[in-house]
């Protein structure tokens, strides 16, 4: 702990998570840790992330077992698209109660499976258990495997009690999940070269802005996992000859898993931004060795890139120089955004991240710029000295930072579920660029922090100043005045008149 | 969906914690502390942000997994202590989750041993346990519990003062808006005196706080701790809001013998009349020309807009009292509530909403529902076929499904802006809802007439085939 320079002033046990980049002595940042109390951490709970990192399957059902609260709070919020069934967007709860919690909610859990079966017919049904199922001890697994006999449907327990862990343990159980799927059906093969995309969960459509990429270099998509996903092509998934991983920390373990079990490999990639898209194409033409394919690639590249680029330049020019923040719940994202900010001429100075681990901030580290802030794990009171301090124009995060950084003034990017573009593919990154665009050359900041001034000639305002009312009072007193002085015209011009 | 007995689909309520939060955010200098897991809080704070489109901070004991076998105790100390460090609040609730009720936590005793262990730290602190499991009720009995809560912590006690005086106390038993809390206040301010009120919660600074230029830790505003203190001895209180029992309300009639009384929330013309009438009679006085003049415009607003809203179906759904008062203004301004749902159970919704229909409507056919889910009021509608819905946001994909206007109003709403500053209560916000609702209607008329009268497929444009063509 001694080396680490106080960046802000925030709770003692907080200060090993929050350091400067410095070109000699970089101090390593304490990180994947569980939350301290009383902190008011950005991160939720393992449900959480079992949660987002589920949801979007579209035809599922996704039932939480547990109170009400849990299934209110996560209704439709992932922001996530369909090309087909909607299901996942309407909220399943057992809705436990006082009784269910002193008998256990076993048997609920069971008939709720069955009238959910008979009603909606669906492919599968994840059951995800909360933080109460823990403790009265619900035996989830037995339940599920008892259901999936008796429905002839997969029921499929996702272990994802909200105090047993961090975010990224919820991750953890939304694979295990999904690893329960895969396999379980013959792919139907229409290409030679069969690729998954992992960790792109569809928000706001971005997987159709990636897609067609892949099938226009000749390659078949199987499955995105989880956005846009079916139960179906989830099952197939074991089809591909290589898992493409995005969100880095939610699919990994679900890609390490599918290379010990089938075989498959996997590469890290992202679709965001000029240099990381052409990246991702490259890297699976290389992978399958195909010249032809990586002349495609090359082709879509150039010419996406020639497409854009107009646009983007006009946007550079308006963006250069400003400063941006980063705060992303995994590391992936993060990092990509770091090139994503270059390519439009901006420089980050802050950036962290709600789940990285130890190998993620020293990438991180490698990419920033020196007197760039890492954080880990940020609260809000961090966040907003931080913006200040490090002099941020623009932050890109989630909704509870958004209405943060307003208040300070700062332009916001939403890159989290509530936005309603795709920010993924060439579209996509032009997207980007309009949106901050229009969130930091807005006239808004312009008025941000002013005060109206009392509309008086500079001996007189001293007297009034201090509120509202008075500067009204003082506005009036001027406005009579002048009217005074138009009646004494009147008044001389009458009496011109008059003479005349 | 037809008939389900065991699964709660697309929730109406949410669980007692948020209403804690809701209230205790009406409270100066204050903060909430949620004694369970990581998720509870952020998941309020998100739900909250979203509404008010303010920050929102709450505090968490991140109770671990260690907490859960171990209890709570050691999370939740260190919870204050650093919420006491980072936000120097004057008053922390303390809302407990279903894992902490679960888990057995004695959160009365944590926070004595945590006062003695943390002297001078927690000396000035006021911190008030609410037992909110979220098992039990919903965000609306969270709410009430809470508020009674806070005038019981601090009413009790030898240093507070027990001088008559001679104030109203103002207490709410629903979350309402930012916008319709100061429209409450003003109507206080001008019949009663602006210093003659003690309304608690109040949200309309903290949860609508203005951009300054700089970012607060608390935003400043909510019921001060010395008015709260007050209440004691104040002449008189008003609960608003009826469907339920306002704890608070008979808390301070059966301890310090100050009479009650509770009335609906002041929305639509007759339950305006009625706040506007206890509150002349309180103050001895007659009802003041502005208001009568705001009246007699509500009045003419409604005499413009009779003809376009009579009979229309509506669908009336959210938070009970909320959800009384719609009715009200819909049944005065001649609509047809064909369906009227509140989100959660209440002893006495059912009974008051039928009274209201019978006074003003009585020939009206209307299904009254309580404690159901989005999915059973989505048979309701589509068995009673209402022409527009009225409610909170989690609605829209029934209105959209169904076809028809959803006029958005309560909590929450998350997909438009101004959830803040929609105004519903008094003359003003009645004629203000009534405004919306009418011009909802008028445009989805004019929608229809379009297409009634759309050019027809057989229609041959004036041209060179026509008879009026120039070459004719």
């Amino acid at each position: 702990m001694p080396d680490i320079t106080s960046v802000i002033s925030t709770l003692d046990e907080r200060q090993p998570y929050i350091t400067l980049k410095q070109a000699k002595k970089s101090s390593e940042l304490a990180c994947d840790n569980t939350s301290i109390a009383g902190s008011m951490s950005q991160r939720a709970c393992v449900y959480s992330g079992a949660r987002v990192a589920l949801n979007p399957v579209t035809d599922a059902i996704h039932l939480v077992h547990g109170p009400i609260g849990c299934a209110s709070y996560t209704w439709d919020i992932r922001g996530s698209l369909s090309s087909d069934k909607e299901t996942f967007r309407t909220s399943f709860s057992t809705d436990m109660k006082e009784l269910d919690v002193v008998f256990g909610g076993e048997k609920k859990l069971s008939k709720s499976i069955d009238e959910l079966v008979e009603l909606y017919n669906p492919p599968v049904i994840f059951v995800y258990s909360t933080c109460i199922v823990g403790i009265i001890g619900d035996d989830l697994q037995a339940v599920c495997k008892e259901a999936t006999e008796r429905v002839g449907i997969p029921v499929l327990p996702v272990q994802s009690e909200g105090f047993k862990g961090t975010k990224s343990d919820g991750y953890k159980a939304a694979c295990h999940a999904l690893m329960q799927l895969i396999g379980t059906k013959e792919p139907e093969i229409s290409s030679e070269y069969r690729i998954n995309i992992l960790g792109d969960y569809n928000v706001a459509g971005d997987v159709w802005l990636v897609k067609p990429l892949f099938e226009k270099m000749g390659v078949q998509v199987i499955t995105s996992m989880t956005g846009d996903a079916t139960a179906d092509s989830i099952s197939k998934a074991h089809g591909a000859q290589l898992n493409l991983v995005q969100c880095s920390g939610s699919m990994t373990y679900l890609a390490k898993w599918m290379t010990t079990e089938f075989g498959i490999p996997f590469r890290k990639v992202s679709y965001f931004g000029i240099e990381d898209l052409a990246i991702a194409l490259r890297t699976v033409a290389e992978f399958f060795g195909s010249e032809e394919m990586m002349a495609r690639a090359e082709e879509i590249i150039e010419h996406e890139t020639k497409r854009i680029m107009p646009e983007i330049e006009t946007i550079r020019n308006r963006l250069q120089g400003k400063t941006a923040a980063i705060y992303m719940g995994g590391a992936a994202k993060a990092l990509t955004l770091i090139k994503g900010f270059r390519e439009l001429g901006m420089e980050v100075v802050i950036i962290g991240t709600q789940t990285g681990k130890r190998d993620d901030y020293k990438q991180i580290s490698y990419q920033v710029k020196d007197g760039t802030v890492i954080v880990d794990d940020a609260n809000a009171l961090e966040l907003a000295d931080l913006l200040v301090r490090q002099k941020a124009d623009l932050m890109v995060a989630g909704v509870k930072e958004r209405f943060l950084a307003y208040k300070l003034g700062v332009a916001f990017c939403d890159f989290n579920h509530d936005r309603v573009i795709e920010f993924e593919g060439y579209d996509g990154f032009l997207n980007f660029a309009r949106e901050l665009d229009s969130s930091i050359n807005s006239p808004v900041w312009k008025v941000y922090g002013s005060k109206l001034k009392p509309a008086v000639d500079d001996d007189t305002a001293t007297e009034n100043r201090s509120d509202l009312k008075t500067e009204n009072g003082t506005g009036l007193k001027s406005a009579i005045k002048e009217r005074n002085n138009m009646q004494d015209l009147n008044t001389a011009a009458l009496q011109e008149e008059s003479i005349a | 969906m037809t008939e389900r007995n065991y699964t709660t689909v697309n929730p109406c309520i949410m669980c007692q914690p948020i209403g804690s939060v809701m209230a205790f955010k009406g409270i100066e200098n204050s903060m909430v502390l949620l004694h369970g897991s990581q998720g509870c809080s952020t998941y309020m704070r998100l739900h909250l942000a979203h509404h008010f489109r303010e920050p929102v901070d709450i505090g968490s004991s991140s109770l671990s997994e260690k907490g859960a076998v171990y209890g709570g105790s050691e999370n939740l100390k260190k919870g204050l202590k650093n919420l006491i460090l980072r936000y120097n609040p004057k008053v922390i609730g303390v809302s407990t989750t279903c894992l902490a009720e679960t888990i057995g936590d004695d959160v009365g005793r944590i926070i004595a041993e945590f006062r003695d262990e943390e002297e001078e730290l927690a000396s000035d602190v006021i911190i008030i346990p609410v037992p909110t499991p979220s098992y039990e009720d919903s965000h609306n009995s969270g709410y009430i519990k809470a508020v009674e809560a806070i005038v019981k912590e601090f009413t009790t006690g030898d240093n507070t003062s027990d001088i008559f005086n001679n104030k109203l106390n103002v207490v709410l038993s629903e979350n309402v808006s930012p916008e319709d809390t100061r429209e409450l206040k003003d109507i206080l301010s001008n019949t009663i005196g602006p210093n003659s009120f003690i309304l608690l919660p109040d949200i309309s600074e903290t949860f609508d706080a203005p951009m300054t230029g700089e970012l607060q830790k608390i935003f400043p505003g909510g019921t001060t701790h010395a008015d709260i203190a007050d209440m004691k001895n104040s002449a008189a209180t008003i609960g608003l809001g009826i469907t339920n029992d306002n704890r608070a309300v008979s808390y301070l009639e059966q301890t310090f013998d100050i009479p009650s009384q509770n009335l609906p929330l002041p929305i639509g013309l007759e339950y305006t009349d009625r706040l506007l009438a206890a509150l002349s009679k309180i103050a001895g006085t007659d009802i003041l020309d502005q208001y009568q003049k705001e009246r007699g415009r509500l009045i003419d607003a409604m005499v413009d807009s009779h003809k376009y809203v009579y009979g229309t179906k509506v669908a009336i759904y959210g938070d009970p009292n909320n959800v009384l008062g719609m009715l009200s203004l819909a049944l005065e301004n001649g609509m047809h509530p064909i369906l009227v749902v509140a989100s959660s159970k209440s002893p006495r919704f059912a009974e008051y909403a039928m009274e209201r229909v019978k006074q003003v409507k009585p020939d009206c056919d209307v299904t009254i529902l309580e404690d159901v889910d989005f999915d059973a009021f989505n048979d309701a509608v589509r068995k009673a076929k209402p022409e527009m819905m009225i409610g909170n946001s989690n609605g829209k994909y029934i209105a959209k499904e169904m076809g028809i206007p959803l006029v958005r109003v309560g909590f929450p709403i998350h997909d438009r802006v101004g959830a803040q500053r929609i105004l519903v209560m008094g003359y003003h916000g009645a004629m203000e809802m009534l405004d919306r609702i009418t011009n909802t209607i008028l445009e989805a008329q004019e929608e229809k007439l379009a297409a009634k009268w759309s050019e027809p497929e057989s229609y041959v444009p004036l041209g060179e085939d026509s008879f009026h063509s120039a070459e004719a």
